[in-house]
């Protein structure tokens, strides 16, 4: 019964999702009324979800042959991509999505994907919900931008062929998928180059998918940009399913990590400070989150570049932080997120809003006292302890550039006075609503609160670096 | 009650150096949460100032009145726990020590000794000014007040902090808000001011994460806590470079040469009331952090890098008083002068004897306070003359008398003057210093000369020269800005010409008795006072 139990909130997303993309259909004026109260539909069955985890996932057990993992990692995360799915649907302005449907099932499906990957206990389910999540975010994207959504794919499937392969060729050496049986057969296997390859080619792949947002954000979509929600799945939940994959499998060839350290603390070292400067580059709000949100991942794969459990538990404490910011943030700027000058006075016109998204942008650049800062600081005595000073000295300045470009935005919401009425050719602000507006306080309300109760929840993030086999 | 104080002082053995005494009146107040409610109750009144609502400036005023009375009752807790601080008590007072991130060892663990009251008055007392001088402001009060407040709290923060994962979040985190006030509300300049402030206090705060966590792993990579990390041998190769690191932070904070180049353009465009507040306490962290973690913690590293610092301050004093002199712009002398106090601080710091760290102790309050008035009187003295061009001011004290006296007195409180706090913590660095330091020492002194002259012949020009007929109108301060500048005055001579500062009756610490410095350096036996390890029984 209890192995039922551990499937009913990804049940409930699942069949979530489901049900908004049939409730979606509705559209005339008889259901209208109801449609406007799918996103609160949507949050609940979220957070219903996320407390029915709470309950049954704080046992620690492998299901199923080995295939569910059940143990405080999958907890963590499951829980993070959750509230951070939530805090997105809740706060989004629904004016700007281009469905209504779509826009509530995409995430709660991409959710899932990132879920799936939390507590797969082999590659194929770790390719699997991978996969499930980038093809979220395709679909999220080419609704408004089919060729921006022609170009994710595409490179998402070339990241899945590079993945395939290096699954394909570690399978091969080892001659297991289960994660565990690959952790205890590389345990005496020597470093060498045919092993090496593999590891590289599918640690890349995940890296290039955990960063994907950037490319896709980083450009100039004048004319028609994506849709907020969209870039919030991108830059959140795909990246954040893509990290959650190399976390597991990073700890799966933990025991040749010889093969890998200096690749990851290469791409740690050019995520951190590339993510900073470029935040610093561009003037978008939107644009700025992505890669702000780039350069915390920075932190986070230097994080699991210490190979100990201290470091990996920040790291992890870290993701859940960056996964709500990221997810939730660009939904938070609305449309208007594309342009510094239509958000400018924010503060103003919809304060809660203009409130979510500076808390998020500080906390995505690493600023006391809130989340970013607890993990960032946490991997950064780990990378002291394990002798990581270069890529610390990188990673703190990509954090002084990440600070500067929030103080940038932050002073165009609160400092800057709105734009004059009728001035044409901007974007709208996001329509007031109160779900909104409790969205956008809830969200104020997660972001700080992390911070505030960093202890018990990085308590559960180090659980969840030990349930990973680290010591 | 007064018997009492004339039989304990007379029982008093007379020696060489005071001997501990029994505190009277210690102990009438005790909390447990004195130094939280010093940090959080700005917080929280921010975040109120920050919600409530204010159609069309409505309450404005009623945002001002509550960051005053904020910063009065901090003012009054901390003045209140100041009097029943006891001086000779060897170890931290008003301790608060919570766990916060075991996995790290990360502690919420607050406490004060002697410089740490010190500088907690500082702060308040700047706290109240920085509001006062802040009353002109009429757009976006209430974002304005709020920053302040949060600024205010992390200030106190930073002082507070007894372990270095607090330190590290207090400190840095004072940048961002202060960032936010010079760009929505200072001069011209803004941008750049603002910009340069982030880039130098980042850098800083780069430099001290360093150091705090070269600290933690070099002791064993268990604690943050001072009382562990500062207390275990971390060998040679790292104190130097720990050392260098504080250094960094310290002198991009203070600010001493080269790491200055913020402070021009920030103490120039910054509005007055956050010009106040970063020359009187901000900038005084740089000072303390050199103080609490360098010399009190890793002395062996202190005297490594001593020399370093005494160059370093010795070309601040220098560059600032030629600067000055050089100046074209008002404000941009003022910025300029502002550096000296730091240097002379730093000298105390650098010359490592009990006397030249009683007198740094002294100096960060006494220049905290020369600083904010010399910084803010010039601005008040350009803004009333509506120009800052050394060129046009001219002859101005006849028709802004309240201005013109008080910038003169700040400017005798900037040069340590007799009467004034700045000349006693400037007589005890030097005459500690001359032992140890005596070229830093005596370069210093040679810098204090040349600002003297530039003081003279800026006021000469600026007050007492023939009017200028083609200048702007010229009007004298208003209340309130006769206010904060008196009272910035006020403090300066007090110290000056009291040294016991206020207190309740009954109650007997001197503001600068140099039993304050023995908790931080007692177990320190080249530079520890030869009264030092004794403890007062209630």
């Amino acid at each position: 019964m209890t192995k039922y139990l551990l499937l009913v909130p990804e049940t409930l997303v699942v069949a979530g999702a489901a049900a908004m993309l049939l409730l979606g259909r509705f559209s005339t004026s008889r259901y209208r009324r109801w449609r406007s109260s799918l996103p609160a539909v949507a949050v609940a069955v979220l957070l219903i979800a996320a407390a029915v985890e709470l309950r049954a996932g704080a046992d620690v057990n492998t299901y199923f042959g080995g295939a569910l993992l059940v143990d405080r990692f999958g907890l963590f995360v499951k829980l993070a991509v959750l509230l951070a799915t939530a805090a997105g649907i809740a706060v989004a302005d629904w004016g700007a999505e281009d469905s209504l449907a779509l826009g509530l099932a995409m995430p709660m499906l991409a959710a899932f994907g990132v879920m799936v990957v939390a507590s797969s206990g082999d590659f194929v389910g770790v390719w699997a919900g991978l996969e499930l999540a980038g093809a979220a975010g395709v679909v999220m994207l080419a609704l408004r931008r089919p060729d921006a959504g022609l170009r994710l794919l595409l490179l998402s499937a070339a990241a899945s062929a590079l993945m395939l392969i290096g699954l394909g060729y570690v399978y091969a050496s080892v001659g297991t998928a289960e994660l565990g049986g690959v952790h205890g057969a590389l345990l005496g296997a020597a470093p060498t180059l045919p092993l090496a390859l593999p590891v590289l080619v599918l640690l890349g792949a995940l890296i290039y998918r955990a960063a994907l947002a950037p490319l896709q954000v980083g450009a100039a979509h004048a004319l028609m940009p994506p849709s907020p929600m969209s870039i919030g799945l991108v830059a959140g939940l795909a990246a954040a399913a893509a990290v959650v994959a190399a976390v597991k499998i990073s700890v799966a060839v933990g025991p040749v990590s010889a093969v890998y350290s200096p690749y990851i603390e290469i791409v740690a070292a050019l995520a951190m400070a590339g993510g900073g400067a470029a935040a610093m580059a561009v003037r978008a709000p939107r644009a700025r989150l992505a890669f702000l949100a780039a350069g915390q991942t920075g932190w986070v794969i230097a994080g699991l570049g210490t190979e100990f459990r201290t470091g990996v538990g920040a790291a992890v404490f870290l993701l859940g932080a960056l996964v709500v910011a990221a997810t939730a943030a660009p939904a938070a700027a609305g449309g208007a997120g594309i342009s510094e000058l239509a958000v400018s006075g924010l503060a103003t016109l919809r304060p809660a809003r203009a409130a979510a998204l500076s808390l998020a942008m500080l906390s995505l650049a690493g600023a006391p006292p809130l989340a970013g800062f607890f993990g960032e600081f946490t991997i950064a005595a780990a990378l002291a302890r394990s002798g990581h000073l270069e890529l610390l000295a990188v990673g703190l300045l990509g954090s002084l550039l990440s600070l500067v470009a929030a103080v940038g935005t932050i002073r165009v919401l609160y400092l800057q006075n709105p734009p004059e009425e009728g001035r044409r050719g901007l974007p709208a602000l996001p329509v007031w609503t109160r779900f909104s507006t409790l969205g956008a306080v809830a969200l104020c309300a997660v972001i700080a609160g992390y911070g505030l109760f960093a202890n018990p929840i990085f308590s559960l993030a180090d659980q969840g670096a030990e349930a990973l086999g680290l010591k | 009650m007064i018997a009492g104080l004339v039989h304990s002082i007379a029982s008093q053995p007379f020696g060489p150096s005071p001997s501990p005494a029994t505190v009277p009146g210690a102990n009438i107040f005790t909390s447990a949460f004195i130094l939280s409610i010093a940090i959080w109750a700005p917080v929280l009144m921010a975040a109120v100032i920050g919600v409530m609502p204010n159609p069309r400036g409505r309450y404005d005023t009623l945002i001002k009145q509550i960051a005053f009375f904020t910063n009065f009752l901090v003012l009054f807790l901390l003045f209140v726990a100041y009097n029943q601080f006891q001086n000779f008590l060897p170890s931290m007072q008003y301790e608060e020590n919570r766990s916060w991130l075991p996995a790290i060892g990360a502690t919420y663990h607050l406490g004060v000794d002697g410089p740490a009251i010190l500088m907690l008055m500082l702060s308040a007392l700047i706290g109240i000014i920085a509001v006062l001088a802040s009353l002109g402001i009429r757009t976006r009060v209430r974002a304005y007040f709020a920053l302040l407040l949060l600024t205010q709290a992390c200030v106190t923060g930073a002082i507070a902090a007894h372990d270095l994962f607090v330190l590290v979040l207090f400190w840095s985190a004072a940048t961002v808000p202060l960032a936010l006030l010079i760009l929505g509300w200072g001069g011209p300049r803004r941008e750049a001011a603002a910009w340069r402030l982030v880039g130098y206090w980042g850098a800083g705060t780069l430099a001290l994460v360093l150091a705090v966590v070269g600290l933690y792993v070099a002791s064993g990579g268990t604690s943050f806590d001072m009382d562990v990390v500062l207390k275990n041998p971390i060998g040679p190769r790292a104190e130097v470079v720990v050392a260098v690191a504080l250094l960094i932070a310290g002198a991009t904070r203070l600010p001493l040469f080269p790491l200055h180049g913020w402070a021009r353009d920030v103490y120039a465009d910054a509005p007055i009331g956050v010009s106040v507040v970063i020359a009187g306490s901000a900038s005084r962290l740089g000072g303390y952090l050199l103080l609490r973690v360098l010399v009190g913690g890793e002395p062996d590293g202190a005297k490594l890098v001593a020399p370093l610092v005494a160059a370093v301050a010795a070309i601040t004093v220098v560059y600032g008083a030629v600067a000055a002199l050089r100046s074209p712009d008002v404000r941009h002398a003022a910025a300029n002068l502002a550096l000296i106090p730091g240097g002379v601080t730093a000298l105390g710091l650098a010359a490592l004897t009990p006397l030249s760290i009683a007198g740094s102790v002294l100096s960060l309050f006494a220049g905290g306070m020369a600083s904010a008035l010399i910084v803010s009187a010039f601005a008040t003295l350009s803004d009333r003359a509506q120009t800052r061009n050394l060129a046009v001011l001219s002859g101005v004290a006849a028709r802004m008398p309240k201005v013109a006296w008080l910038t003169v007195l700040a400017a005798l409180g900037l040069l340590g003057v007799p009467l004034m706090a700045s000349f006693t913590s400037n007589e005890m660095t030097f005459f500690g210093a001359f032992k140890t330091q005596p070229v830093g020492a005596f370069a210093v002194a040679a810098g204090l000369a040349v600002a003297a002259i530039a003081v003279a012949v800026i006021i000469q020009r600026v007050l007492f020269g023939p009017p200028n007929p083609d200048a702007p109108a010229v009007s004298d301060s208003s209340l309130s800005e006769s206010w904060y500048l008196g009272l910035l005055a006020g403090a300066l001579l007090w110290v000056g010409i009291v040294p016991g500062g206020p207190k309740i009756p009954g109650t007997d610490t001197p503001l600068f008795d140099p039993g304050l410095v023995n908790q931080m350096v007692a177990n320190i036996p080249e530079i520890s006072a030869p009264y030092s390890g004794t403890s007062a029984t209630p």
